[in-house]
């Protein structure tokens, strides 16, 4: 298994173990089987697979020359030039110096301040500089010695350079930072590896398997146009390595969700409506027999729109019968909620509140009889946003309407949603209140992870509420309530996570529906 | 919908019989009543009801009547109601009342034994009723007196605010009405619901004791109820005559299944009502309702001969009577939210049971299908995720420093007037802000980034009758390092390749976008949307460090 999946660089490492078990990186470096980064890889390759271990390590520290180094190495360090030029009787003033040197006015400030301090030179009026007696250039000698065995040699141990050189290499060393440093000081690790017992089994193993070192990792269109890959041998990749991470195009997991509900309403029957973000009192709520009075229509559980505040027009007829129905209950057979109906109110537009607007619309705009239809429409409530309530969350809502439907149809039709959208096997029904159904209930179900959960309402729409609109066969009004199941299918406990920003979140969540 | 507090041993003494707590919850079922909570510690339980056209059941009496007649299967009987004594206490009500606070009932309750208990309960349906029923006193409040302290006829009529003075509940020192308002804490709560006009309502008695300040305070002489009082009067003012008596008849039925003795009070009107200008209060305003029993097992799906329909609405508290083939109902005088035969059909629904009907299903087959712009829309988002695209889904709200102030642009939107919170105050316009909004909280995540979404968007429009249409939205952006025009432009031009329409780009300058790099979509001569390489300006608003590109198109007027 290891053997077969060792990378051509391990296997030449490996191979080097052949004649000895243990060597030093240095060693191998310096033969020339391997540069540096190279060995660092396979090295620590086989050491997670336990072939080779570190026995041992040292560093070694060497020197050589930066950029300004070679320069000094090749025209000496400023100090010298200056001090060459005075013997040569030039006579120097600061300005002339970077000009005549080609060096920059830190460099040449640097050196005058250290021939000054050495007592060698002195600058006299007129910025002249001038030699001075009783000096002690040596200094700067040892320095160029120094420079000059480095540059002849490339790199220097620093372990062979005596103890005062060393300072010397210190102190003009190149440090963070400062970029004029003469000299480079770096650290090697040499370490000393060892063949380990299953090393030396793999080790041996390796002619008999053919394992080379020089097989190939990548097919190309060259080998397969040319024909050269019949004599090549291809690597044996570790295929069980972590793959690397790439984006991709997927779905959101919450639409998946909505998408699995969507298809499984028409595998049903039911045609898809939509309807308006922003809607009127009137279909929101008048025309769904919720009395104006009624503490649902309050200021705090609906959104207003601030302009225009409120709608041209009402459809015709639907205004005045709606009208009548509330007042005295027109032709359906009720007493109204007896108040007198303000036109001007049912005008006023709001964010639509529940999805049964939509439901609404659908009758008065002449549906099928026996028709199913559905919505899965974006509605809004006047609430604190926290973890159980979105500012905009979906409704699943829809109507059944048929000479069918009665009670029991009703309890049959919400058992179906039950199974086939919540695919939940035990029900309870009980009953509620909803002002446009009468009867009405509520859909209970076990589901296997949250125990028994509200799922849904339903009931018989009101008289009041369909045949204003022109509707004289029974509907059923559905509202299904599946946020908790979406977020329990999505392993989510925050309702906004629905709505995430966060694209990692939303690359990394997986889908919650597979069928 | 309101939630009491009762105790289970108070309860089970109403309803006659000790109830398990399974028992119980189906029960409750009977009255739309959830038990949200029971601690065995203190006996209490927490009950939820679902019917705000049911008052009557917002209270421990009100349940137990609904479980009391199930297990008896008869409705309780109010004698009361029916009685013929002429009223030995009378109310008279003022003419300038009318424009104020136009009505009040009342009845007296004798010989009660008012334990702590009792009183918690009446103290909470008055709260609820008055509260919930009443829409927070303005439609409808409630009094409550030691009746002995009273001497009839009392006068309802208005004070002006300095004109009389009494102790109020909670006070110590007499105030007059103005300070009430301004002083009391049910005065600064409640008093703007008559705080608009210059004279207020008083109830006074022929001793000229002030009794209340109507819908506000009782006086602490005569509105004082305690532990061991026997005789009170109970009164209801408020502004809809119908409510008014409703309410006076649940308290009256409340304080007879308590054991009290109910007499009626005269209200005597100087001006007329729907029930002329004098009323005996509690009254029964309700006649028989007709119900053709076709209709019933019809809408029920259910063939029940007319004796036992009778038996399940008897038992829910009407009385019935059947004739031929229909029954006339009489619903009790605790209820008011009979409109429709339906309603008294939900309630053999109920009594019979829900879980004994078996559920059907309808036979008749309808053909299922998704609306065209759905299709369509699904289309492109299939197309979007194949290209490697990643979908976003944001809510519809906003705020408008997102949608206009960092997108830079200057356009109306549609602004909600109740605002609950800045982040949500507006209707996105369009889909691009919210795919920004991914970008700024998302510069952790590996790129590149491929996101798009589809969705609605609601835009201001005058001319249309909701002033606003709702429209559905492709947005798509791409963030990395070397995004540029060209990339976003080839997945806009695959994609109207791939759902063939022809378009062409006309060079645009628009404040989302960089100067020289943007376009209007142009699809059969209508602009539809925008493409183009965010602008600099945009992107350091929303504090975004990584280049996009992006492009927004309208779906609904792609097809339409």
């Amino acid at each position: 298994m290891i053997l077969e999946s060792l990378h051509p660089l391990e296997i030449k490492l490996l191979q080097s173990f052949r004649d000895k078990e243990v060597l030093a990186s240095k060693e191998i470096i310096d033969k020339g089987l391997m540069d540096g980064s190279r060995l660092d890889m396979a090295s620590n390759w086989l050491i997670k697979k336990g072939l080779i271990e570190i026995s041992g390590e040292d560093i070694t520290s060497s020197v050589s020359l930066t950029e300004t180094g070679k320069d000094y190495y090749e025209n000496n360090i400023p100090e010298l030039r200056i001090l060459s030029a005075l013997h040569e009787g030039k006579s120097l003033t600061v300005k002339d110096i970077s000009q005549t040197f080609h060096l920059d006015p830190l460099e040449v400030s640097s050196a005058l301040g250290l021939l000054k301090e050495s007592g060698v030179t002195q600058i006299v009026q007129g910025g002249l500089i001038e030699f001075k007696s009783g000096g002690d250039a040596n200094r700067f000698e040892s320095l160029q010695d120094i420079i000059r065995f480095i540059g002849e040699k490339g790199i220097a141990d620093l372990n062979l350079l005596s103890n005062e050189q060393r300072e010397i290499i210190e102190v003009h060393c190149r440090k963070r930072g400062k970029s004029k440093g003469i000299f480079r000081i770096s650290e090697k690790k040499n370490r000393i590896f060892s063949l380990t017992e299953s090393g030396k089994t793999i080790l041996s193993a390796l002619p008999e398997r053919g394992e080379t070192g020089k097989e190939v990792s990548q097919l190309t269109p060259e080998m397969l146009k040319e024909g050269t890959w019949r004599n090549i041998t291809f690597r044996k990749y570790n295929i069980s390595l972590n793959p690397p991470r790439i984006s991709i195009g997927k779905k959101h997991p919450y639409r998946e969700f909505l998408d699995f509900v969507k298809y499984k309403f028409v595998a049903m029957g039911f045609e898809e409506v939509r309807g308006p973000l922003i809607e009127n009192e009137f279909w929101n709520m008048d025309v769904l027999y919720m009395p104006q009075f009624h503490p649902a229509r309050d200021i705090h559980d609906v959104y207003l729109i601030k302009e225009p505040s409120h709608c041209k027009e009402i459809e015709k007829p639907f205004g005045n019968r709606v009208a009548e129905t509330h007042t005295n209950g027109g032709n359906t057979g009720s007493k109204g909620w007896r108040y007198p109906f303000d036109l001007k109110r049912a005008k006023r537009l709001i964010l639509r509140s529940q999805g049964t607007t939509i439901s609404a619309r659908t009758l008065a705009s002449k549906p099928k009889i026996p028709g199913k239809y559905f919505s899965i429409a974006r509605c809004f409530r006047y609430d604190t946003v926290d973890a159980t309530h979105a500012p905009d969350f979906y409704q699943i809502e829809g109507i059944v309407l048929g000479e069918e439907i009665n009670f029991k149809t009703l309890l049959g039709l919400l058992r179906l949603l039950g199974e086939e959208i919540a695919m939940v096997k035990e029900f309870r029904f009980l009953p509620a209140y909803f002002p446009f159904t009468e009867p009405s209930v509520e859909l209970h179900g076990k589901h296997p992870k949250l125990g028994w959960i509200e799922l849904g309402g339903a009931g018989i729409f009101r008289p009041e509420v369909t045949i204003p609109l022109g509707v004289k066969e029974p509907v059923i009004a559905w509202g299904l309530g599946l946020d908790r199941m979406a977020m329990v299918a999505l392993g989510i406990n925050d309702i906004r996570d629905l709505f995430s920003k966060d694209l990692d979140f939303i690359r990394t969540k997986k889908t919650g529906f597979k069928g | 919908m309101p939630t009491i507090d009762i105790k289970k041993k108070d309860l089970e003494k109403l309803v006659g019989k000790k109830l398990t707590i399974s028992r119980l919850e189906d029960s409750l079922t009977l009255a739309k009543a959830e038990l949200k909570e029971y601690n065995t510690g203190t006996d209490e339980l927490k009950v939820e009801l679902s019917d705000s056209n049911r008052p009557d059941l917002w209270s421990v009496e009100g349940i137990a009547r609904q479980i009391r007649g199930h297990l008896a299967g008869k409705p309780a009987s109010y004698p009361f109601f029916a009685t013929k004594k002429k009223p030995v206490r009378k109310i008279k009500v003022s003419r300038d009342m009318k424009e104020v606070r136009p009505y009040i009932a009342a009845c007296a309750a004798l010989g009660l034994r008012m334990n702590e208990e009792s009183l918690v309960q009446m103290i909470q349906s008055q709260d609820k009723l008055s509260d919930i029923f009443g829409r927070k006193r303005r439609m409808v409040s409630i009094g409550i007196y030691e009746l002995d302290r009273i001497v009839f006829p009392v006068d309802y009529r208005l004070a002006e605010p300095e004109e009389v003075s009494f102790t109020p509940l909670g006070m110590d020192e007499r105030m007059n009405l103005k300070e009430i308002l301004e002083r009391h804490p049910k005065g600064i709560t409640y008093g703007p619901v008559v705080g608009a006009f210059k004279k207020y309502p008083v109830l006074i008695d022929s001793h000229r004791q002030v009794l209340s300040f109507p819908p506000i305070i009782n006086s602490r002489e005569t509105g004082e109820v305690k532990t061991g009082t026997k005789n009170i009067l109970v009164e209801v003012t408020g502004t809809d005559l119908r409510m008014v008596l409703l309410a006076i008849n649940i308290l009256s039925v409340n304080l007879y299944d308590r054991g009290a003795g109910i007499e009626h009070v005269l209200i005597s009107y100087p001006y007329s009502t729907d029930l002329g200008n004098k009323i005996i209060t509690p009254h029964s305003m309700l006649e028989p309702v007709k119900i053709s029993i076709k209709e019933i097992t019809k809408t029920l799906g259910e063939d029940m001969p007319p004796r036992e329909i009778r038996k399940h609405l008897e038992s829910y508290g009407h009385k019935v009577s059947i004739r031929k083939d229909s029954l006339f109902v009489h619903y009790p005088p605790y209820r008011d939210d009979i409109m429709h035969p339906v309603d008294t059909i939900e309630d053999v629904a109920i009594s019979k049971g829900y879980g004994s009907f078996k559920p059907e299903m309808p036979q008749r087959s309808t053909l299922g299908g998704l609306s065209r712009i759905e299709l369509f829309s699904d289309l492109i988002r299939d197309f979007m995720v194949g290209s490697g695209f990643q979908e976003i889904v944001s809510n519809v709200l906003g705020s408008s420093e997102e949608l206009i102030e960092w997108m830079g642009v200057d356009e109306k939107l549609i602004e909600i007037e109740n605002i609950m919170s800045r982040s949500y105050s507006v209707v996105r316009n369009r889909i691009l802000p919210f795919l920004l909004k991914v970008e700024a909280s998302s510069s952790k995540a590996f790129y590149p980034h491929r996101i798009f979404e589809i969705g609605e968007v609601g835009v201001y429009d005058p001319s249309e009758n909701l002033g606003s249409k709702t429209g559905l939205n492709l947005g798509s952006l791409i963030s990395h390092s070397e995004v540029s025009f060209s990339e976003i432009h080839s997945y806009l031009d695959l994609l109207f390749y791939y759902t063939g329409f022809s378009y062409r780009l006309e060079p645009a300058e628009h404040p989302i976008f960089m100067s020289g790099r943007c376009g209007n979509i142009i699809v059969e001569g209508r602009p539809l949307g925008l493409i183009g390489e965010i602008s600099p300006v945009i992107l350091d608003r929303w504090q975004i460090s990584m280049p996009c590109s992006a492009f927004e198109i309208n779906l609904d007027s792609l097809i339409l």
